[in-house]
C-alpha cells in the first residue's frame, strides 16, 4: 500500500494522467524514495497491462442473421408505408387520378338536364326524353352538333353530326350525307378534359413543390 | 463514421430493416465483448448481445440522433447485463462453475483444431485467467473496468452508459483496479 493516505490519492491521479507537469516532476521524485509507493504503482501498472491484454473477442457466426429474424414483422402498414416512400409519385398518380375520376363524373351528371344543340334547320327538342327530332320531311343543310341529348333522325342532315354524351338513333345511314361522330368526339372530350385537369394538376404540383422550398 | 451512422439510423427509424442488420454488423463484435467479459460465458453473451439488439430495435424511436449511437447501445447491453448477473446471484457459484466450464471447452476447441505450440497454450490460459479475475469483481466494478480497460472508452462516455456521475465512476475504476491488483499480486 501507500505510504499515505495523500499518497495513494497520488497514485491514482497519477495513473489516470490527471496531474499537472509539477505535481507528476514532485510525485516521480517520492517514488524515487518510497519503496511502498513505488511497489503500488508497479503493481497497479501490470494489474491495467493484465486486463489490457485481454483479447477481443468476435460476435459468433450468424449473429446479425440471427437477430434478424428475431426482429418484430414488420406490418402490413408499414411495409405500405415503405412502398410509399419509394414511391412518391404512385400515391401522388392515385390521388390526382382519383380526383380527375370524381370531377369527370360530377362534369357528366351536372349537364345531365340540358341539351344543347348547334345547327341551322328544323328540329323538335323533346326534354322529357332527352331527345332531339329532326322530322320526317325536314332537311338540315350544314353541321349539326348535339350535347346531352340522344338524336332521332327521320329527316335529312347534308353536314356532319356530333353526339357528345348521347346517341344516335336513325331509320337508315343514307338520311345523313355527312359523317356520324360518337364515340370519337366523346375520346376528344374526354382528352380535353384530361389535358386541362394535368395542366391544373401541373400547376398544383409546382405550388406545392414552391411551398416544400419555402419551408 | 459518425455520418454513416446517423444515415443507417434515420433508415432504421424510417423503417428499413436491413438497415439495421447494417448497423448490428457495425457493432455487433463490441457488444457481444462486452457482454461476455461482463458475464464469463459464450452462451450467455450471445442471449444478451441478441437482446440488446433487439431493445435497441424496438426502441430506436426513442434514441436521440445526436447522441454517439454506441453509448446509447452500450447502456443497454451493460444494463441487460447486470440484470442478468443480478438474477442469478443466489446460485451465482453453481453458474460461476458452469461458465467457467464452458470457457474450457470455448478454448479447447480452439485448441483442437490446431496442435498449438507452447506459448499459445500458455497464451490461452492467461486470457482464461484474466476472465476468471475480471469475474471475480463485484459487478458494478467490474463493468467499469471493462468499459475503460477494455473498451478503452473515456470516463465521460462510462458514465453515461452507466448513468453514474464521472466521480462515481472514477471510484470504481480505482476500486476495481485495487481489488485485481490484490488478486493479481497472490
Amino acid at each position: 500500500m501507500a505510504c499515505s493516505q495523500e499518497n495513494q490519492k497520488h497514485i491514482y491521479k497519477y495513473l489516470d494522467e490527471e496531474m499537472t507537469l509539477l505535481e507528476k516532476k514532485q510525485f516521480e521524485a517520492h517514488i524515487m524514495k518510497c519503496d511502498e509507493c513505488h511497489a503500488q504503482l508497479r503493481e497497479l501498472r501490470k494489474t491495467v497491462a493484465i486486463i489490457q491484454s485481454a483479447s477481443h473477442f468476435e460476435a459468433p457466426k450468424g449473429f446479425t442473421d440471427n437477430v434478424m429474424k428475431q426482429l418484430p414483422k414488420q406490418s402490413k402498414s408499414q411495409t405500405w408505408k415503405n412502398f410509399m416512400r419509394k414511391h412518391p409519385f404512385i400515391l401522388a398518380a392515385a390521388t390526382f387520378f382519383l380526383i380527375f375520376a370524381v370531377s369527370l363524373s360530377a362534369a357528366f351528371s351536372d349537364d345531365d338536364k340540358e341539351i344543347v344543340v348547334k345547327g341551322e334547320g328544323q328540329f323538335i327538342v323533346d326534354e322529357t326524353r332527352g331527345v332531339v327530332i329532326i322530322p320526317e320531311g325536314e332537311s338540315i343543310s350544314g353541321d349539326l352538333i348535339v350535347r346531352n341529348g340522344d338524336i332521332e333522325i327521320a329527316g335529312e342532315v347534308t353536314g356532319n353530326i356530333t353526339v357528345i354524351n348521347g346517341e344516335y338513333l336513325l331509320a337508315s345511314a343514307e338520311q345523313v350525307s355527312g359523317e356520324i361522330e360518337e364515340i370519337n368526339q366523346f375520346m376528344d372530350w374526354l382528352w380535353f378534359q384530361t389535358k386541362s385537369f394535368f395542366s391544373e394538376v401541373v400547376n398544383f404540383a409546382d405550388d406545392s413543390e414552391s411551398d416544400n422550398h419555402s419551408d | 463514421m459518425d455520418i454513416i451512422v446517423k444515415k443507417i439510423i434515420a433508415e432504421v427509424k424510417k423503417g428499413n430493416q436491413q438497415a439495421f442488420a447494417e448497423l448490428m454488423d457495425l457493432y455487433k463484435d463490441k457488444v457481444y465483448h462486452i457482454a461476455y467479459r461482463m458475464l464469463g460465458n459464450v452462451h450467455e453473451a450471445q442471449d444478451v448481445a441478441q437482446e440488446a439488439f433487439l431493445r435497441a430495435y424496438t426502441n430506436i424511436d426513442s434514441y436521440d440522433i445526436n447522441r454517439k449511437f454506441s453509448t446509447w447501445l452500450f447502456r443497454i447491453a451493460t444494463n441487460l447485463a447486470i440484470d442478468r448477473i443480478r438474477k442469478k446471484k443466489p446460485d451465482f457459484h453453481l453458474e460461476d462453475q458452469v461458465a467457467g466450464t464452458e470457457d474450457l471447452t470455448y478454448y479447447s476447441q480452439i485448441s483442437a483444431d490446431v496442435d498449438l505450440p507452447e506459448d499459445q497454450v500458455v497464451q490461452l490460459e492467461m486470457q482464461e485467467w484474466i476472465q476468471q479475475e475480471i469475474m471475480e469483481l463485484p459487478p458494478k466494478y467490474r463493468a467499469a473496468i471493462i468499459l475503460k480497460y477494455l473498451e478503452d472508452l473515456s470516463l465521460k462516455e462510462i458514465s453515461e452508459i452507466l448513468n453514474l456521475p464521472v466521480a462515481t465512476v472514477k471510484t470504481r475504476i480505482h476500486r476495481g483496479r485495487e481489488a485485481l491488483r490484490k488478486r493479481l499480486r497472490d
